[in-house]
C-alpha cells in the first residue's frame, strides 16, 4: 500500500546516496548540500551536517551521518526524524549575521541577502535551526525561498493531501479501499451511522433527515443528520432560510432521561426569531418523552470569541518556547495567568459543566446557539458529550465524536488551521482548545479514558500533516467540491464516488506501525467490560443499563433534596448573617444551584463508567506539559517524568493479558479478535512485561516519545547578535520584513 | 494486630464516627463536652453540634445533617486560640483556632453558661499548651504498644557502615560521647582520619556554636563527601583559623578524584556578610586554597514563615478564582522551594558529575544546611528513598543533627509570635514531594506517607519531632517515654507503599528545578477545601491490576496442575476423554 510505498523511500532517503528523487509523488524543489542543523545548546560539536531539502511536501534534513546521534523512539511513516510538513512551518526566518539582516519569507518573495542561516518556527512548537557556512550561497538561497513558498499554497489543491490521495486513482485500479481506510470509527458520512447513534442513545423521536443531501439546503451542514420527528423535511427547508447559512439545528446527543442536546445557528432576522424559536423549542420538547422543557445556552455572549483564544495561544507559545528559559522562570506563573489559556480553558469545562448540570440534573433538553455553530459549539458539543458519555471516553468513542461534532458539523478546519496562511484572522486553535480540555479531563481521571496524551499531542500533530480528510476542509461539501475540480483537472475518474478518499486521520497505520500504535493505549483504562479490584475481590465493570441508570438515579433525588429545599438555604444564610459581626472572615454561603449540583456530585466516589465532571478550581487545571514543553531540552527531565509511571503500568497489563491469553488456551478457546482489533498475538501495551522487575529504559523521560534533541536551545542563541531580534517579542505573529535593521 | 492510629483525617470531612476514638478516649483524660456548640464551616456554613475536648484532640460532632458532620483534630495543631467579641451583640460567644497545618477553626456558643464556656476555653487553652502550662506533651502519656521499637530504626553506626564508614580516610570520633565538643551535635560523629581530638576541639571553636565540618554521606566510588558545618566565626576582622583551613584542606585530601573543595554557603551573599557584624561570616577564598565557595541565594527562616503566612492567607479558606497564578507568585513560596531544590541539585551535581567534595553550611547548620545535605542525598542514594531509609535520613539529617523542632513548631507553647518558628522542615517535606511527582517510580513511599509525616509533626501524639537536639532527646528520655512516629508507620507500610517503586540501584535523579514542573501541592495545602478532590489516584489502579495480576496468576496455575493431573491419569487410564471442570472468565 501507499503506506508502506512511502516508508520504503524513507528508507532509501537515509542513505545519503539517495538524493534526487525521494519518493513516486513527492517531487523535490530544490535542495542544498553541506548545511549544519544546530543541536548543541552551548557548542556546535553536536550539530548534524547533512543536506536540506524542500520537496512540495516537507522540508526534510539528510543526515550525513549514518550514525546519527538523534534517536527518536516512534517514528512517523510519513516524516523522518528531521523533517517538518510544509504546512507545519509557521514561519520562516533567514538571518545573515554578517550583515545583520534578517527576513521574515512569505511567499513568492525576494531575498536581497545570501542566508547564513534559517530559522523555521514550527506549528507544533518546534523551533529548528540550520546554518549554511559551508553551503553553497545560491542554493541556500534558493532553498529557503522554495520553503518559504511552498509553505503557503495559494489553493488548497496545492496541499500535498491532494497529490497523495490522486495518486492512488493514477494508473493502477482502485484496490477497493473503503474511505473509512479499514477504521472502525463511524464517519457519519451516511445515514447508517446516525440511525446507529441514535439507537444507541435511545432518541426515539428523532430522525435521521436527507434535506441536505447534495448541500442543496446549506453548504456548511453535512448532507445527514438528525432532526427531531415532529419537524417535516418541508419545514426544515422553510426555516433554514433564517439561519444564519441556512444551518438547520442540529441534534447531538440524548441523555438517558430523554432530554437532548442541540446547537444551532442564530437567526439573523429579529422579526422571525421568536416565532422560530419557538417552532424549534416545541419540537425538541414533543421529542422528549416528559416533554421538559428546552434551554438555550448562548455561548457567544459567555465563552471568549476566537481572536481571544488565538491571542491567548500565541502567549502561551510566546511563554513556554520563545522566550529565554531563564528570564522566563522568575515571572512564570503569572505570565502564565496573563496569557489567559488556562482561564480560556476553563471557561469552556465549566460552561459544559452547566450544561451538564442542565441535561443531566434539570433533565431538560439544552440547544448551544452560537452565531455560525461552527466554533465554540463544537468545543462545548463534544465535551458536555464527553462527560456524560463514556462511550465517548474509549478511542472509537472519541474518533466518532470528533467526527460527528466537529468535521460533520462543519468546523473550518482549513480556516482555521489556516494551512493556506492567506488570513492569519482567521486562525484559532479551536481543536487544540477542545484537547486541552479533554487532557485536563484526564490529567483528573487517568483511569477513565481508553487513550493516552501522548494521543492527543499525536492527534494534534496530525493537523499539520495535510493529508487527512479530517483537518483539510472546512465543510463536508468543500472536500466534495475541491474533489471534483481537482479530479476534472488531474482526469481522475471518480466514478461512483463523490468525492476523493482521503484517509481520515484515524486510519493510524498511516502514520504509525501497530507497535507505536500501542502507545495510544491507556493501560489503566476502566472500560466496558474491563475489571476492577475492590477490596480485594475481582469484580467486572460492565455498563448495563441498568448500572447506568442507577448511577443517573441516584443523582436527582440528592439533587431534588439540595434543591428544592429553599428553606435549608435561607435558614441557613440567615444564621451566618447573624454571626456575621463576629466573623468577618465568614463569606456568606451562596451556592449556584450549578455549584450544589458539583459539589453533590464530587461528595460521592466517582464511576468512570458513568458521568464525569472535572475538578474547576483553578488550581486544579494544569499546563499539558507534555503538548506544550516537549520539544523544551531545559525541560526534560532525564529517566522521569508520568511516563515512567505508564511504563510500569503498562507490563503490568500487558502481563494480565498474557495471562488472560493463557487461560483461554487452556479453555480450549481460540482467542477470538474483537473486529478491529489489532491480532491477539499482538499485545495492546507499548511496553512489555518482563520477568524481573527491571529499571525504565534510559531513553524515558517527560518528553517521551517526542525528543527534544534538534531543536534550537534558546540558550545557544542568547549572545549572538540575532538574541536580541529574537527577543523581540512580536517575530511569531509578525509577517512583516524586518530586514535592514542592523542590531 | 493492625493498628488504626487515632491521627488526622487525611481526606476531608471525615466522614463518619470512630469508634476506635471512644477506646482510645478512656485512656485519656476525662473528656469535656459541650453541647449546642456552632462550628463555623467556610465551605458548608454554620454547622450545630458538640464538642468535645480532652487532652489530646478536640472532637466536633454535627448530627443534623446528612451526612453527619466530623471534625477531629489533635491539640498539637493549634497554634493560637482566640477569643473573638465578647458577650457583647446578641450574647453569643466565640472563639477561632489557628491551626498550623493551614487551616483556622471558628466555634460560637448560642448563650451559654458563663462557666461552661470558661471552661472550653480553659480547657483549650491548657490542652493545646501544656508547655505554657507546665504540663507535660502528650506524646508522654500515649504508650500505645506497636510490634515494632521504632526508635531502633536509626543506629548512626550501622548507618554510617552502611556508607562504608570508616575507611582509611574517614573514622568514627567519640569525642562528643557526652556532647562536650558540640551540644547541638549527635554523639557519633565521622571526621577525617589524620585529625586528632584535640584539633577537632580547636576547629570547633572556630565555628558556630562548635558545629565543625562532618561528614554526611561519601559517594560508594569516587569517595566524594557531603560535608556539613556551621558558618566560621570570621567576624568583622576576617578572623583565620589554621586549624578550620588545615580541616578542610583534610577534607579535600580525602577525596583523591579532585583538588577542589565546594563550599556551599546556603544563604544570600548580602546575608553571609551581613553575619559578619555578629562575629560570624563565611570562608574567603584566600585563606581556604583550592576552595570554591558559592552562595545558593536561600532566604532565612523569617522569610520563609512570612511566605507561608502569605500562603496561607491565598489558599485558605478559598482560592481566589480570577487570580490564582499571580496570587500564588506573589508568596514566592514555589520560588523558596525552587531555590531549595537548585542548591541541592547543584550539590549533587558536584559530588556525582564533579566527583568533588562539598562542604555545606549557612549560619548555624540546622535549617538550611538540613535541607540542602537531605536533599542531596536524597537525589544521590537510592537507599534514602525507601521507606526506611528515608526515616534513616530524618533521623540523622534534621534529628540527630539538632534541627531545633521545638523551636520551629513550638510544641505546647503558646507563644504563637515566637520568631523562632518557621516551616523549615515542611519546606523540605515540599521539596520531596516535588521529587516524586517528578519521578513517580522512584521512591519506595507514596504522598499519604508525607502528609502523615507532616501532620505528626504538629499532633504530639510521637515523641520523633520533639525536642531540639539529640541530647535533649537523651535528657528528656524521649526514646524510652514515648512512641516513635515509625513504630505506627512502620506497623502499616502497605498504606504507605507507592506500588509503582522500582529499585533502581545506583540511580541517580536529577530533578529539572524550574517553575515550569513545580507545582503547588495542593493535596496538601488545599486539602480542607472540600472542593478539593484527591486526583483520581494511579496508585490504586495500579494496585488493582497488581491484584487482578495475581488472581490470574493463580487461575493459570490451578489450571497448569489441573493439566498436569489430567495427563497422567489418563496416561493410566488410557483414555482421551476431556473432563475440564467449567472455569469462568472475567473478560
Amino acid at each position: 500500500t501507499l503506506a508502506i510505498m512511502i516508508m520504503i523511500s524513507r528508507e532509501k532517503k537515509l542513505n545519503p546516496s539517495v538524493t534526487k528523487k525521494v519518493m513516486g509523488i513527492e517531487i523535490v524543489v530544490n535542495e542544498v548540500n553541506f548545511v549544519r542543523k544546530c543541536i548543541g545548546a552551548d557548542s556546535s560539536q553536536d550539530d548534524l551536517w547533512g543536506k536540506l531539502i524542500c520537496t512540495n511536501f516537507k522540508v526534510s534534513f539528510i543526515t550525513h551521518d549514518a550514525l546519527c546521534k538523534q534517536r527518536f523512539q516512534v517514528a512517523n511513516r510519513l516524516l523522518g526524524e528531521h523533517d517538518v510538513p510544509l504546512a507545519c512551518v509557521e514561519q520562516v526566518v533567514t538571518v545573515n549575521d554578517a550583515k545583520g539582516k534578517q527576513k521574515v519569507l512569505g511567499s513568492n518573495q525576494k531575498l536581497k541577502f545570501n542566508p547564513t542561516e534559517l530559522i523555521l518556527y514550527c506549528k507544533d512548537f518546534r523551533i529548528i535551526r540550520f546554518r549554511f557556512d559551508e553551503a553553497g550561497p545560491e542554493s541556500a538561497k534558493k532553498v529557503c525561498l522554495a520553503i518559504a513558498h511552498y509553505s503557503h499554497p495559494a489553493d488548497p489543491q496545492l496541499l500535498f493531501g491532494f497529490e497523495y490521495v490522486g495518486k492512488q486513482y493514477y494508473g493502477k485500479r482502485m484496490n477497493g479501499m473503503d474511505p473509512g481506510g479499514g477504521v472502525q470509527t463511524p464517519l457519519f458520512d451516511r445515514p447508517s451511522e446516525w440511525d446507529r447513534e441514535i439507537k444507541r442513545t435511545g432518541a426515539a423521536e428523532w430522525r435521521v433527515c436527507s434535506v441536505n443531501e447534495g448541500y442543496t439546503v446549506s453548504p456548511s451542514l453535512p448532507e445527514y443528520f438528525v432532526v427531531p420527528v415532529s419537524l417535516a423535511d418541508q419545514d426544515l427547508k422553510q426555516y433554514s432560510c433564517f439561519f444564519t447559512t441556512h444551518r438547520i439545528p442540529l441534534w447531538c446527543w440524548n441523555h438517558p432521561n430523554g432530554s437532548a442536546l442541540v446547537r444551532m445557528a442564530s437567526i439573523a432576522d429579529p422579526l422571525q426569531q421568536r416565532k422560530l424559536d419557538q417552532r424549534i423549542c416545541s419540537a425538541i420538547t414533543k421529542s422528549h418523552p416528559q416533554r421538559s422543557d428546552v434551554i438555550k445556552s448562548d455561548l457567544d455572549k459567555n465563552l471568549p470569541n476566537i481572536q481571544d483564544i488565538q491571542a491567548a495561544f500565541g502567549k502561551v507559545r510566546q511563554i513556554c518556547v520563545i522566550e529565554p528559559f531563564e528570564e522566563s522562570e522568575e515571572k512564570w506563573l503569572s505570565s502564565m495567568e496573563s496569557s489567559r489559556w488556562l482561564e480560556y480553558v476553563r471557561a469552556f469545562l465549566k460552561h459544559s459543566a452547566e450544561v451538564v448540570y442542565l441535561l443531566e440534573g434539570k433533565h431538560v433538553s439544552v440547544i448551544l446557539q452560537e452565531e455560525e455553530d461552527r466554533d465554540l459549539g463544537c468545543v462545548v458539543s463534544s465535551l458536555v458529550q464527553l462527560m456524560l458519555d463514556p462511550h465517548f471516553r474509549s478511542l472509537i468513542g472519541f474518533q466518532s465524536l470528533v467526527q460527528k461534532e466537529w468535521v460533520m458539523a462543519g468546523h473550518r478546519f482549513l480556516d482555521r488551521c489556516n494551512h493556506l496562511k492567506k488570513n492569519d484572522k482567521d486562525e484559532c486553535p479551536l481543536f487544540f482548545l477542545f484537547l486541552d480540555c479533554v487532557w485536563q479531563i484526564m490529567n483528573q481521571y487517568p483511569a477513565a479514558f481508553e487513550f493516552t496524551d501522548t494521543y492527543l499531542t499525536v492527534l494534534s500533530d496530525s493537523m499539520w500533516i495535510p493529508l487527512f480528510s479530517t483537518f483539510l476542509f472546512n465543510c463536508p461539501q468543500q472536500r466534495t467540491e475541491n474533489s471534483i475540480d481537482f479530479a476534472k483537472s488531474k482526469c481522475i475518474p471518480l466514478g461512483e464516488e463523490k468525492a476523493l478518499r482521503f484517509p481520515p486521520v484515524w486510519d493510524w497505520s498511516q502514520q504509525f506501525t501497530l507497535k507505536d500504535q500501542a502507545l495510544f493505549n491507556n493501560p489503566m483504562y476502566v472500560g466496558k467490560g474491563a475489571t476492577c479490584v475492590q477490596n480485594g475481590a475481582v469484580k467486572s465493570f460492565r455498563r448495563t443499563k441498568k448500572n447506568y441508570s442507577s448511577t443517573l438515579r441516584g443523582m436527582p433525588t440528592s439533587l431534588r433534596n439540595g434543591l428544592m429545599d429553599g428553606d435549608t438555604l435561607t435558614r441557613r444564610s440567615s444564621l451566618v448573617l447573624r454571626l456575621r459581626p463576629d466573623f468577618s472572615q465568614i463569606r456568606e454561603v451562596v451556592e449556584s444551584p450549578t455549584e450544589r449540583f458539583l459539589r453533590d456530585w464530587f461528595s460521592r466516589p466517582a464511576d468512570l463508567q458513568g458521568m464525569l465532571l472535572p475538578q474547576l478550581l483553578p488550581s486544579h487545571l494544569a499546563l499539558w506539559r507534555l503538548y506544550f514543553l516537549r520539544w523544551v531540552p531545559e525541560a526534560r527531565i532525564p529517566k522521569g517524568g508520568p511516563v515512567t509511571a505508564y511504563h510500569k503500568l503498562s507490563q503490568v497489563a500487558d502481563e494480565i493479558e498474557m495471562l488472560q491469553n493463557k487461560l483461554r488456551q487452556y479453555k480450549g478457546v481460540t482467542p477470538v479478535s474483537s473486529p478491529g482489533a489489532p491480532p491477539s498475538d499482538h499485545s495492546r501495551m507499548y511496553f512489555k512485561a518482563s520477568s524481573t522487575s527491571e529499571p525504565s529504559p534510559e531513553y524515558l523521560s517527560s518528553s517521551f516519545p517526542f525528543s527534544p534533541v534538534g531543536n534550537m536551545c534558546r540558550r545557544s542563541i542568547l549572545g549572538t547578535p540575532l538574541s536580541k531580534f529574537l527577543n523581540g517579542a512580536k517575530i511569531w505573529l509578525s509577517t512583516e520584513t524586518l530586514a535592514n535593521e542592523s542590531v | 494486630a493492625t493498628w488504626v492510629c487515632p491521627s488526622l483525617s487525611y481526606l476531608w470531612p471525615t466522614v463518619g464516627y470512630s469508634d476506635q476514638w471512644d477506646d482510645l478516649n478512656k485512656r485519656f483524660s476525662p473528656p469535656l463536652t459541650a453541647k449546642d456548640v456552632t462550628y463555623i464551616c467556610p465551605y458548608i456554613g454554620a454547622l450545630r453540634g458538640t464538642l468535645t475536648v480532652t487532652n489530646y484532640r478536640l472532637f466536633f460532632k454535627c448530627t443534623d445533617r446528612e451526612p453527619v458532620f466530623v471534625l477531629d483534630l489533635p491539640l498539637g495543631v493549634v497554634s493560637r486560640v482566640e477569643k473573638i467579641g465578647g458577650a457583647s451583640s446578641r450574647g453569643e460567644v466565640s472563639y477561632g483556632l489557628v491551626c498550623k497545618d493551614i487551616r483556622n477553626l471558628r466555634f460560637a456558643h448560642k448563650q451559654m453558661e458563663d462557666s461552661l464556656r470558661k471552661s472550653i476555653f480553659e480547657v483549650l487553652m491548657k490542652f493545646a499548651f501544656p508547655v505554657s502550662n507546665g504540663l507535660p506533651i502528650f506524646a508522654f502519656e500515649y504508650g500505645q504498644v506497636y510490634p515494632e521499637n521504632g526508635w531502633k530504626v536509626y543506629d548512626a553506626q550501622a548507618e554510617y557502615k552502611r556508607q562504608g564508614l570508616p575507611n582509611e580516610s574517614w573514622r568514627i570520633t567519640k569525642v562528643n560521647d557526652h556532647y562536650e565538643l558540640c551540644d547541638t551535635y549527635p554523639s557519633t560523629l565521622v571526621v577525617p582520619v589524620n585529625i586528632s581530638d584535640e584539633e577537632l576541639k580547636r576547629v570547633a571553636a572556630f565555628r558556630a556554636k562548635g558545629r565543625i565540618p562532618v561528614l554526611s554521606w561519601i559517594h560508594p566510588e569516587s569517595q566524594a563527601t557531603v560535608t556539613r558545618c556551621s558558618q566560621p566565626m570570621v567576624g568583622v576582622n576576617g578572623k583565620r583559623s589554621k586549624d578550620d583551613e588545615k580541616y578542610l584542606q583534610a577534607i579535600m585530601d580525602a577525596n583523591a578524584q579532585s583538588h577542589k573543595l565546594f563550599i556551599f554557603d546556603a544563604r544570600p551573599s548580602v546575608n553571609a556578610a551581613a553575619n559578619k557584624m555578629k562575629g560570624g561570616g563565611y570562608e574567603s577564598e584566600d585563606a581556604y586554597q583550592n576552595a570554591e565557595l558559592v552562595f545558593l541565594d536561600i532566604h532565612n527562616i523569617h522569610v520563609m514563615r512570612e511566605s507561608l503566612r502569605k500562603l496561607k492567607e491565598v489558599v485558605y479558606p478559598n482560592i481566589e478564582e480570577s487570580h490564582w497564578l499571580s496570587n500564588l507568585e506573589s508568596t514566592h513560596w514555589l520560588e523558596h522551594i525552587k531555590l531549595i531544590l537548585a542548591g541541592a541539585l547543584r550539590i549533587a551535581d558536584k559530588v556525582e558529575s564533579g566527583k568533588t567534595s562539598v562542604v555545606v553550611h549557612c549560619s548555624d547548620g540546622w535549617d538550611r544546611t538540613a535541607q540542602l545535605t537531605s536533599l542531596a542525598m536524597l537525589m544521590l542514594d537510592g537507599h534514602y528513598r525507601t521507606i526506611r531509609g528515608f526515616q534513616v535520613l530524618l533521623e540523622k539529617e534534621w534529628l540527630s543533627f539538632g534541627h531545633r523542632f521545638q523551636l520551629r513548631i513550638g510544641h505546647g507553647d503558646k507563644n504563637h509570635t515566637d520568631a523562632d518558628r518557621s516551616p523549615v522542615f515542611l519546606q523540605f517535606i515540599d521539596c520531596v514531594w516535588q521529587m516524586t511527582r517528578q519521578f513517580p517510580a522512584a521512591f519506595e513511599f507514596n504522598e499519604y506517607f508525607l502528609v502523615t509525616t507532616l501532620d505528626h509533626l504538629y499532633s504530639c501524639l510521637f515523641g520523633t519531632f520533639l525536642c531540639n537536639s539529640e541530647q535533649q532527646r537523651v535528657k528528656e528520655e524521649v526514646p524510652k517515654k514515648t512512641v516513635s512516629l515509625w513504630a505506627y508507620i512502620n506497623s502499616q507500610l502497605e498504606e504507605f507503599t507507592n506500588p509503582l517503586y522500582v529499585n533502581y540501584s545506583n540511580h541517580v535523579l536529577f530533578p529539572v528545578v524550574s517553575m515550569r514542573h513545580l507545582e503547588l501541592w495542593v493535596g496538601y495545602y488545599i486539602r480542607w477545601n472540600p472542593r478539593m478532590r484527591p486526583q483520581e489516584p494511579v496508585h490504586q489502579r495500579y494496585k488493582e491490576l497488581l491484584a487482578k495480576r495475581a488472581e490470574l496468576q493463580k487461575r493459570v496455575e490451578e489450571l497448569q496442575r489441573e493439566v498436569t493431573n489430567r495427563s497422567a491419569s489418563s496416561e493410566r487410564a488410557g483414555s482421551p476423554t476431556r473432563s475440564i471442570t467449567p472455569v469462568q472468565t472475567f473478560v
